[in-house]
């Protein structure tokens, strides 16, 4: 294997560039991660929330202590697990601690992981636009009287002041919620990795920045991609199989069709999951699977691959989970061979 | 002989590879759940001041590895050709 450098210059760019991170290791070990994303340029670093992994809010306050420039936030938080006014009260006293660099992703949260504790995504949209209102209200200071269709708030208030904005980020899949996202979100986080998922989702981001008449500049679109990169292909692409084998077992018709994906595959990789045979579910996991659902390869492909995502709109770049198959070399790898590429 | 003492051992050369090394080693550990927690703070503490190619932060790690890794640590310092070290670490990870 090549000798890798570990460090990393940080190049400016006209594209902003995220890194996901899962709180299922030990927190320290997402910090060690964290510290590097930075050093590596970074942008932003989106920590999941699942009640199932490591605390969010824990896990995004000790990255706020031990590093200095990288943004950072939830992505994303549900309010069907957490009322909108804790995640702004996390949100808020996170940004005392990192002033300027907080930002809040919120979305209707994981079908499967709410399922657990018999929590419905009900009303989504409702849930979603009146949850950004109230996180909005009280960040910004202000008295939150709120009598809507899902929460009723009768004087909220801080104790405490908060500095600055903090930008909220509004992850969205289908139609309504991408346009809605629009029109209220300060950015989009898009779950795609492929061209025609995100040019679909921009029909849909630009109706809801007409329904605002907002100024498209003033939304940002992020696609939350599944990434993989090494220096050899295989290892990459062994390191995304299962995340790929996930998403098109859970995939909605419409969007395996678009992909020339049968229902009957995705469908074979549900069962085999559900019963837990996972040698058979990822051997089941195509090319054109991974090509859809994945951005994965060595640095240079990886680099096609995110031009592709970048001349259609997408503004920040998010590599997710699972990363590489080495966690520590694949963020150099972006840091060193990547990143340098898109100033 | 405390890690401070074999660290001193280790020429200053070798400092960067041997903390690259290292910290893969604890990284990867499938002891990772023994990592003390104050000790896993101060080594990030000198990796966000990138000092764990320096003499205090090579301490920090390599007292980390021998917790997680007795012997992987040891036959590092070996394949480093450090034999003093190896001596003496195998004796302290016996005793």
């Amino acid at each position: 294997m090549r000798k890798l450098q570990y460090e990393c210059s940080v190049v400016r760019r006209s594209v902003d560039f995220g890194i996901e991170f899962v709180p299922r290791d030990l927190y320290w070990k997402t910090t060690y991660y964290a510290i590097q994303a930075e050093k590596c340029g970074f942008d932003y670093l989106w920590i999941t929330d699942h009640f199932n992994n490591r605390n969010v809010y824990v896990s995004l306050g000790i990255v706020a202590a031990y590093t200095d420039k990288i943004k950072f936030g939830p992505g994303v938080t549900n309010p069907y697990l957490v009322h909108p006014i804790v995640t702004a009260q996390a949100v808020c006293s996170l940004n005392e601690v990192a002033p300027g660099r907080v930002v809040c992703g919120i979305g209707v949260g994981d079908k499967t992981t709410l399922s657990m504790v018999n929590v419905a995504q009900s009303t989504p949209l409702a849930t979603v636009r009146e949850s950004v209102k109230i996180i909005r209200d009280i960040s910004a200071g202000r008295d939150v009287q709120h009598k809507g269709q899902i929460y009723n708030i009768s004087g909220a208030r801080f104790n405490f002041r908060v500095r600055n904005k903090i930008p909220i980020f509004i992850g969205a899949q289908g139609p309504k919620m991408l346009s809605l996202a629009a029109e209220l979100g300060d950015g989009v986080l898009i779950n795609a990795s492929h061209p025609k998922d995100v040019e679909t989702a921009r029909e849909f981001i630009d109706q809801g920045v007409r329904i605002s008449n907002r100024d498209p500049s003033e939304v940002e679109v992020a696609a939350y991609t599944s990434f993989s990169v090494a220096e050899d292909v295989k290892k990459a692409a062994k390191a995304v199989t299962p995340v790929v084998a996930y998403i098109v077992a859970g995939c909605p018709e419409v969007i395996l069709q678009r992909h020339g994906i049968s229902k009957e595959s995705s469908v074979e990789i549900l069962n085999a999951i559900s019963q837990e045979r996972w040698k058979d579910a990822f051997s089941k996991v195509t090319p054109e699977m991974m090509e859809a659902f994945s951005i994965c390869g060595t640095p240079e492909q990886c680099i096609e691959k995110i031009s592709n995502l970048l001349r259609i709109g997408v503004t920040q770049f998010v590599a997710g989970s699972p990363l590489g198959p080495d966690m520590r070399r694949s963020i150099a790898l972006i840091g060193q061979q990547i990143l340098p590429m898109f100033q | 002989m405390g890690v401070e003492e074999v660290v001193r051992k280790i020429p200053e050369s070798l400092w960067r590879t041997a903390s690259e090394r290292i910290i893969d080693m604890i990284l990867n550990s499938s002891n990772a759940d023994n990592m003390p927690s104050d000790l896993a703070k101060t080594i990030l503490y000198y990796w966000q001041r990138d000092q764990l190619a320096t003499e205090v932060g090579l301490q920090k790690l390599l007292d980390a590895a021998l917790r997680l890794e007795p012997e992987k640590t040891i036959s590092f310092m070996e394949e480093l050709g450090l034999p003093e070290v190896v001596v003496t670490l195998r004796r302290s990870t016996k005793a």
